[in-house]
C-alpha cells in the first residue's frame, strides 16, 4: 500500500482519538511533536466507524468490509516501526532494509536464496498499479548487488506483451514464425561449436540454455498471464465485474496464477508514486482513504479465499504492508502527516498463527509502545517462514557481508504456528 | 595547505589493534625492483612469470592477430576494429605493429569516452535524484564532459584525484576544475528529506548524515579502496578504523550540499566571478574582511571623489511632440515631465521628440521615473503595484530637411535601483522580453542614466527623438517620466536617502556602522553591476557551498556542525567530529585544520592533499589495481573497492607495488603510460583458450587464473555490445559532448517524477545513434535493455560490473526494438557489398574474422531463406559476438 497507510483509520482503533477529536495534539511530559511536513495540528478522529470482527474479535474499520470477514487467518503487527518519515527512504527500508538506494529487495533475496521453481518463469514478479509505478520506482524492486537474474520483473501490460522483450516488435516485417524458429536454431548451432573451440567456460554453455528457457518462455508465459481460463465465479470474486476492484483485483488474480505456476515472490502494488491517487492522504483521510479501500478490500479478501480453497494458503505467505504510518493528528485539515512511530501490517498464510497480533501502540496510535516490529524484525521473520535464517543469508558487497536485516532483527515467534 | 593543516595528533582515537594496523595495505609502497631472471622485456611480465614458474606454470601462446586487435581495440576504445584495420594490422610485417595500434588508440577520442565510463561507474553517475522525488539533473552532463575530456588529456593522477574533492578551492583559475565536483554529487540525492521536509526535523538531520555517508563511501571506495563506511555505528569490525575517522570525514563535506553550480567556460571569466561572488558574499553577510578591504575602500574613495569633483548638472529637455502608440494620454506638466492618463494598454511605446538646449554638448541621457498621486500606489510605473517593466530605451538624432539620421549608441547604461533579474542592461540589449524593472521599490521615484558612446554635438536644428518601448505586457508602462541632458563626462546616479544622510557628513564624522551601510551600497552596486556584464555562466550539478536556495534547500555558510554519533543514532549525538581522515596511515595528517574557519573549501582541500599524497599508499595501489582489474578481468586485489582485512589478499604484491611507484614516480601519473604497459605486456597478449595440453594442469591448480596463465574473457558489457551494434550498422554519431540523449518517451507525472517511457522512443531517431556514454542516465527507470547487459543504475558504486547470463538478457538481444531494427540496417549496409561476399562481411564485422567455409554454408543457406537482416540479428546474438577472447 503505497504513500503509508493510515493505521488508526484501518486496524488500529483508539477511542482516545474519539473522545479527544478536536482537541491540542498533547502527548504528555512535554514530550516534542514533530512532523515531516506540516505543523502538527488538532486531534482528528477517523471519520468511519470501526468494528470487532471473527473470533479474535480484531476492530476493523467499515472501510474494509471483506477483509474484515478474513482477520481469523491473519496475524496482525500492530506496533511496526519506521526510522524516517519519508516516502523515498522509508519505501526503500521497507523493501530493501536500508534507508539509501542500491540495496537488494526481499524479493530479490527470496530469488537469491530460494532459487526458481518455475521452468519458464521469472522467479520475482512485480505488478505495479496501472496508474504507475511506486516511489522509487524500479528502485524498489532492485537486485542492488545481488546478480541481476534476481530483480524484479515489472509486469506493464504494455504493447510487448507480458515480458518485457518476449516476441519481437510488430515492427519488424522480417521476422516470421520461420525465421525465428531456425534462427534460434541455428545460432544454438553456431554458439555451440564455440563451445567447441573454446571449452571450460560456464557462462557460454549458460548462454545456450539461456535461449533455450527463453524460447520455452515464449511459449508458456501468455497462458500464465492470460486471464480468459478463469470462470466467471472466480471474476466476480476478485471483482473483475466492477469497475472500482477490477484492475487491482485482475493483479491480485495474476499473482495467484503466478504463485500457482512456481513463480517464488509476487508484489502487488496498490498506488503510484505521487501526493494522491495512492494512501498518501495528506488532505483527507475521509476522501481519499475510501476510494483506495473500495479498489483494494475485496480483491484482497478474494485472495485470501482463493488461495485458500486451491490448497495453496498452506505454503503461500500473504503480506499486507506500507512504508509506515500515519499521525493521529490533523494537517490542515482533515488529513493526516507521516509517521514512522507506529503503523500496521499483516501476514497470512504459510505457517502464521492465524487471528493472533503482536505489538501495541500508544493510546493515540502516535508511537510504538509494546512489542516493536522493525522492518528488519519483520523481514528476519518472513524469511524465517520461508525457510531463511536471516543472519546467514548474506551477499559479500564492499566489505560487508550485507544482509537484508543488516545487523538487526528478530524473528517474530509469537505470529508462527 | 603545510601552513594550516596539523600533522599527526590523534590522541586516542585509534585504539585499534596494533596488529591490523600491520595489514598490507596500510604500509607505504615498497619499492620493489622487477624480477631479472624470470624473463620478458616488460616488467609485468617478469613479476607474473615468477609467480607463475613457482607453481609449475607456463604462460598460455599469445594470442592471434585478429584475437589480439579486437580485445585490444574493445578495451581500450569501447568500438570494435573495422575489418580493413584487422586485415592491415594482420598482414603488418613491422615487430612494432601492436604497439603502434595500441598508440593510435590511446590517442583516439574514443578512449576518453570508454574510460569516463568506467569512472561513472565507480562514481555511480546518473542524470536523476532517484529517491521518491526522481528529478531531473538537466546540469549533471558537464562531469561527463569533463571526464571525457580528462581522460583524453592525459590528466597526471594526482591532479585528477585533488580535482574530484576540491579542484573548485585547488585551481580556482580553472573552471573545469570546478566542474570535477560532480564526482561528489554523482550519487542519489533525497530531495524529499533535504528540501520538502521542516528543517526542524530528525528526518532531515538524517537525511544529512546519509548525504554525506553516499559522499565519504564513494571517495574512499574509489579513491582509497576502504571501506570507512563500514565504520558509521561502531568502530571498524576487521580494519584499524575508528568511528573517529569516519565521522572526521562527515566533517571534510559538512559544508556542501548537491546543487546546480555556476562556472564560466571562460576561465578568466571563472576567476573573475568566483571574486565578484565573493565579494558579494561578504557584503551580503557585512564581513569586514571585505567591506575594510582594498577593492572595497578604493571603490568608495573613488565614488566620493567622482561625485565630488565631477557634480553633473543636469539640464531638463522640454519635449515638443509626445505620443503613446498604446492610446495613452500623455501631457507636460510644469516641471518639464510627462504624466499618463486615460487607458492603460496591454503594452505600449512612447515617442518623444525635443529640440536640444543650445549650445550644449550631451554626453548621457537621465531618465527620471517619477512618482505621481494619480497613479497606482503612487507609481512611477503603472502597473497594479506601481512597477513598470522598460524593455528598449531608444535615441537617434535627426535634422529635419536633410535626411540625416543618427541612431545612438550607449557606452554604459546606470539606474539608481535595479529589480532582481530586471537590470537596467535589459533596456539596451535590444530583446523586447527584457526589460528594466523597480520591484519591489514602488512608490518612490527612480532614475537610469544612459551614457552615450561618443559625446554629441547637435547640429543647429538638429532634433533629438526618444522611443520608449515598453513590450513586456500587464500595463507595466510608465506613468511619469522626465529626461535631462549633461555634458557631463561619467555621470553618477544620485544614492537613496539614508546614503545621501552619510555622505553628507565627512568620513571622520561617520560611525564605523555607516560606513560600512555606505561601503557596502556603494560596492555592492559595482559588484552587482560587472556581474551583470558578465557573460550567461554555465551550471554543473556538483558539490557547492554557494548556489540558488530551491525551497528548503539552502547553502550553509560554514560547516554545518556534525557530531560522532553513537550507534550511528542520530538522537545519541556525542562529541563534535574535527575533519580529517584515515589515522591508520601514519605518515598523513589524520585531522585537519583545528582552527574554526567558516572556509568548508579548506576541510575538502585537506582531504584532496591527504589522497593525492604520494605518500598515500591506498591511493597508488588503488588506482593500479583498478585499471588492471579492466584490462585483465580481475584484479590483483580480487575487491577493488576493498584493501581491508575482509577484502582479498593481493595474488602478486610485489607487482602491485611495483605497479603503484612506477606508475607514481616513472609515469608521473599517466594513465596512458599505464594501459600501454599492461596492454603491450605479454601477460595480456596471451591467448585466452590455449591448448588442452597446456592448461590441463592449470585449470584443476589455478581454475581462478589468478595466476594469469591465460587471458581472461570477457563478456562485453553493455555500451560495448550497443555501441559496436550501431557501429556495424553504419548508424553510429561520433558526435562528442554535450547534453545527454534521452532515449525514452518523457511525460509529466504525478507529482515530481517524470513519466518514463522507454516503449515510445524512436530507436531510428538522432538522440538513438550517439556512443552509449552519451545517453540519458535515469536513476529509478533504466534502461531495460542496458540493464539486461548489467549495466548499473547509479544506485550504488559499481567496483566492477556483474557478467550475467540471464533469459531476460537472452530475450533484449534477441527481440529489443533496438537489435531488431539496427539488424535491418546492418543489412543494408551490407547490400552495398557484392552479394557473394556479404556473409564474410558481417562475419568480419561481427567476431573479427571471416566464416569458415562450414560456416558461410550455413550462414548463406538462412540468408537466402530468411534474409540478410534475420542473419545479422542472429550474429548479434551469437556467443562470438557477446565474448571477447
Amino acid at each position: 500500500m503505497n504513500g503509508g497507510a493510515s493505521q488508526m483509520d484501518l486496524f488500529d482503533y483508539k477511542p482516545a482519538l474519539f473522545r479527544h477529536a478536536g482537541e491540542a495534539f498533547d502527548p504528555g511530559r512535554g514530550v516534542r511533536v514533530e512532523a515531516a511536513t506540516s505543523e502538527p495540528g488538532k486531534v482528528l478522529r477517523p471519520p468511519f466507524p470501526f468494528r470487532q470482527h471473527g473470533e479474535s474479535g480484531r476492530w476493523v474499520s467499515d472501510l474494509l468490509p471483506h477483509t474484515a470477514q478474513c482477520v481469523d487467518q491473519m496475524a496482525f503487527l500492530m506496533a511496526m516501526q519506521s526510522r524516517t518519515n519519508v516516502h523515498g527512504p522509508g519505501s526503500y527500508l521497507m523493501n530493501t532494509g536500508f534507508l539509501l538506494p542500491g540495496f537488494p529487495c526481499l524479493g530479490a533475496w527470496v530469488s537469491y536464496a530460494l532459487g526458481n521453481e518455475s521452468e519458464d518463469l521469472p522467479t520475482f514478479i512485480v505488478l505495479p498499479d496501472a496508474r504507475g509505478l511506486p516511489y522509487n520506482q524500479k528502485g524498489n524492486f532492485s537486485a542492488g548487488f545481488l546478480p541481476v537474474t534476481h530483480q524484479g520483473t515489472v509486469i506493464d501490460g504494455g504493447p510487448s506483451g507480458p515480458i518485457p522483450g518476449l516476441r519481437p516488435p510488430d515492427s519488424a516485417a522480417y521476422i516470421t514464425p520461420a525465421s525465428n524458429a531456425e534462427g534460434l536454431e541455428l545460432l544454438q548451432q553456431l554458439n555451440a561449436a564455440h563451445l567447441h573451440s573454446n571449452p571450460g567456460d560456464s557462462r557460454l554453455e549458460a548462454r545456450i540454455e539461456a535461449y533455450e528457457l527463453a524460447a520455452r518462455m515464449q511459449l508458456s508465459a501468455p497462458e500464465a498471464f492470460s486471464l480468459g481460463g478463469e470462470t466467471p465465479a472466480t471474476r466476480r470474486l476478485y471483482g473483475l465485474d466492477q469497475p472500482t476492484t477490477a484492475e487491482f483485483g485482475r493483479r491480485c488474480l495474476l499473482a495467484r496464477r503466478l504463485v500457482e505456476r512456481g513463480v517464488r515472490f509476487v508484489q502487488v502494488w496498490s498506488g503510484a508514486g505521487g501526493p494522491t491517487g495512492n494512501w498518501d492522504n495528506h488532505s483527507s483521510i475521509a476522501k481519499e482513504l475510501p476510494p483506495m479501500c473500495a479498489a483494494t478490500d475485496q480483491p484482497v479478501a478474494a485472495l485470501l479465499r482463493d488461495l485458500r480453497a486451491r490448497g495453496l494458503l498452506d505454503d503461500t505467505l500473504v503480506l499486507w504492508n506500507t512504508e509506515f504510518g500515519r499521525m493521529p493528528f490533523s494537517q490542515g485539515g482533515e488529513g493526516r502527516d507521516h509517521n514512522g512511530g507506529t503503523f500496521v501490517g499483516w501476514m497470512a498464510g504459510a505457517g502464521i498463527r492465524a487471528g493472533t497480533s503482536y505489538g501495541e501502540s500508544d493510546e493515540w496510535s502516535w508511537k510504538a509502545s509494546r512489542d516493536v516490529t522493525t522492518n528488519y524484525d519483520f523481514h528476519a521473520t518472513v524469511l524465517h517462514l520461508l525457510g531463511l535464517d536471516h543472519t546467514r543469508l548474506t551477499w559479500l558487497h564492499a566489505g560487508t557481508n550485507r544482509r537484508l536485516t543488516d545487523v538487526h532483527g528478530e524473528v517474530i515467534q509469537e505470529v508462527i504456528a | 595547505m603545510a601552513l594550516w593543516v596539523s600533522w599527526p595528533a590523534v590522541a586516542g582515537s585509534s585504539e585499534t589493534p596494533r596488529q591490523s594496523r600491520e595489514h598490507w595495505a596500510y604500509q607505504a609502497v615498497r619499492s620493489v625492483p622487477p624480477p631479472a631472471d624470470a624473463g620478458g622485456a616488460n616488467p609485468v611480465d617478469a613479476f607474473i612469470r615468477r609467480s607463475l614458474a613457482r607453481a609449475g606454470g607456463i604462460p598460455a601462446p599469445e594470442a592471434d592477430r585478429r584475437t589480439l586487435i579486437r580485445r585490444v581495440t574493445l578495451d581500450l576504445t569501447g568500438l570494435p576494429p573495422d575489418p580493413a584495420s584487422v586485415d592491415l594490422f594482420v598482414a603488418d610485417p613491422a615487430p612494432d605493429a601492436y604497439e603502434r595500434w595500441v598508440d593510435r588508440l590511446l590517442q583516439s577520442p574514443a578512449y576518453g569516452e570508454r574510460w569516463a565510463r568506467h569512472w561513472m561507474d565507480a562514481a555511480h553517475f546518473a542524470e536523476t535524484h532517484g529517491h521518491d522525488q526522481d528529478r531531473i539533473r538537466t546540469n549533471a552532463w558537464p562531469y561527463r564532459d569533463y571526464l571525457i575530456a580528462s581522460f583524453n588529456a592525459d590528466v597526471p593522477y594526482a591532479r585528477f584525484v585533488r580535482e574530484q574533492i576540491a579542484g573548485d578551492v585547488l585551481f580556482p583559475g580553472d573552471p573545469q576544475a570546478t566542474v570535477a565536483l560532480g564526482f561528489l554529487a554523482a550519487g542519489p540525492w533525497d530531495e524529499s528529506s533535504l528540501r520538502d521536509i521542516r528543517e526542524d526535523t530528525l528526518d532531515r538531520q538524517i537525511g544529512r548524515y546519509l548525504d554525506r555517508d553516499d559522499m565519504i563511501t564513494t571517495v574512499m571506495s574509489v579513491l582509497a579502496s576502504s571501506t570507512v563506511h563500514c565504520a558509521r555505528c561502531h568502530d571498524h569490525k576487521f580494519d584499524p578504523i575508528p568511528q573517529a575517522d569516519y565521522y572526521a570525514l562527515q566533517a571534510d563535506f559538512a559544508g556542501v550540499d548537491r546543487a546546480n553550480r555556476l562556472f564560466d567556460r571562460e576561465p578568466a571569466v571563472h576567476r573573475r566571478r568566483q571574486e565578484l561572488r565573493k565579494w558579494q558574499r561578504g557584503i551580503e553577510s557585512m564581513d569586514p574582511a571585505v567591506l575594510t578591504g582594498t577593492e572595497a575602500t578604493e571603490a568608495v574613495t573613488r565614488w566620493e571623489r567622482d561625485r565630488r569633483e565631477h557634480a553633473s548638472t543636469w539640464v531638463p529637455i522640454v519635449p515638443i511632440e509626445f505620443t503613446s502608440e498604446g492610446g495613452a494620454s500623455l501631457s507636460r506638466l510644469p516641471d518639464d515631465s510627462l504624466l499618463a492618463a486615460g487607458i492603460r494598454p496591454e503594452r505600449d511605446t512612447y515617442s518623444i521628440t525635443a529640440t536640444p538646449p543650445p549650445g550644449i554638448v550631451i554626453s548621457a541621457i537621465r531618465l527620471d521615473v517619477l512618482t505621481d498621486p494619480s497613479l497606482p500606489q503612487g507609481g512611477p510605473g503603472r502597473a497594479d503595484n506601481g512597477n513598470l517593466h522598460l524593455s528598449e530605451f531608444q535615441f537617434r538624432i535627426t535634422v529635419p530637411g536633410t535626411g540625416s539620421a543618427e541612431d545612438m549608441d550607449f557606452a554604459d547604461v546606470l539606474a539608481d535601483h535595479n529589480q532582481e533579474s530586471w537590470t537596467i542592461q535589459h533596456s539596451v540589449d535590444r530583446v523586447d522580453t527584457t526589460a528594466w524593472g523597480v520591484h519591489p521599490e514602488e512608490g518612490r521615484s527612480h532614475h537610469a542614466i544612459f551614457i552615450l558612446r561618443k559625446p554629441l554635438r547637435p547640429a543647429p536644428g538638429a532634433r533629438l527623438e526618444f522611443k520608449l518601448q515598453q513590450r513586456h505586457g500587464g500595463g507595466h508602462e510608465i506613468g511619469r517620466l522626465r529626461l535631462s541632458v549633461t555634458d557631463h563626462a561619467s555621470p553618477v546616479t544620485d544614492p537613496p536617502d539614508r546614503i545621501a544622510t552619510i555622505i553628507s557628513r565627512s568620513p571622520s564624522e561617520r560611525t564605523a556602522e555607516e560606513q560600512g551601510t555606505l561601503t557596502a551600497w556603494v560596492f555592492g552596486n559595482r559588484v552587482r553591476s560587472e556581474l551583470a556584464t558578465l557573460p550567461p555562466p554555465s551550471r554543473v550539478y556538483a558539490a557547492a557551498s554557494d548556489f540558488e536556495p530551491d525551497g528548503g534547500l539552502k547553502p550553509s555558510d560554514r560547516p554545518r556542525p556534525v557530531s560522532i554519533l553513537k550507534r550511528g543514532e542520530i538522537t545519541q549525538p556525542t562529541i563534535a567530529a574535527e575533519p580529517g581522515a584515515l589515522a591508520c596511515i601514519p605518515v598523513l595528517p589524520a585531522r585537519f585544520a583545528a582552527d574554526q574557519s567558516p572556509d568548508e573549501g579548506r576541510r575538502r582541500a585537506a582531504l584532496a592533499e591527504w589522497l593525492a599524497s604520494d605518500a598515500n599508499p591506498l591511493t597508488w595501489r588503488s588506482v593500479v589495481n583498478r585499471v588492471w582489474a579492466l584490462h585483465f578481468g580481475s584484479g590483483l586485489v580480487a575487491t577493488l573497492n576493498d584493501f581491508g582485512s575482509m577484502g582479498a589478499q593481493p595474488s602478486h604484491a610485489d607487482l602491485l607495488d611495483w605497479l603503484a611507484a612506477w606508475f607514481r614516480d616513472d609515469a608521473h601519473g599517466s594513465l596512458k603510460q599505464l594501459h600501454r604497459l599492461l596492454v603491450t605486456s605479454g601477460t595480456y597478449r596471451q591467448s585466452c583458450a590455449p591448448p588442452e595440453s597446456h592448461s590441463k594442469a592449470m585449470e584443476t591448480s589455478d581454475p581462478d587464473n589468478r595466476l594469469y596463465w591465460r587471458m581472461n574473457r570477457t563478456r562485453q558489457d553493455a555500451e560495448c555490445v550497443r555501441d559496436s551494434i550501431l557501429h556495424f550498422s553504419g548508424r553510429l554519431d561520433r558526435t562528442m559532448g554535450g547534453p545527454s540523449d534521452r532515449q525514452f518517451g518523457l511525460q509529466p507525472g504525478i507529482h515530481v517524477t517524470p513519466k518514463v517511457d522507454y516503449s515510445v522512443f524512436d530507436v531510428d531517431s538522432a538522440a538513438g545513434s550517439r556512443r552509449s556514454v552519451y545517453r540519458f542516465l535515469f536513476r529509478t527507470l533504466p534502461d531495460p535493455f542496458m540493464s539486461a547487459l548489467d549495466c548499473p543504475a547509479g544506485d550504488q558504486i559499481t567496483a566492477a560490473r556483474n557478467n550475467s547470463v540471464t533469459v531476460q538478457q537472452a530475450l533484449a538481444l534477441w527481440n529489443d526494438r533496438f537489435v531488431v531494427r539496427q539488424a535491418e540496417h546492418f543489412a543494408e549496409r551490407l547490400a552495398s557489398v557484392t552479394e557473394t561476399d556479404r556473409i564474410v562481411r558481417a562475419c568480419q564485422c561481427v567476431w573479427g574474422r571471416p566464416p569458415s567455409p562450414d560456416e558461410r554454408a550455413l550462414l548463406q543457406r538462412y540468408a537466402d531463406r530468411h534474409g540478410m537482416a534475420g542473419l545479422c540479428r542472429l550474429l548479434l546474438n551469437s556467443n562470438e559476438f557477446l565474448f571477447i577472447n
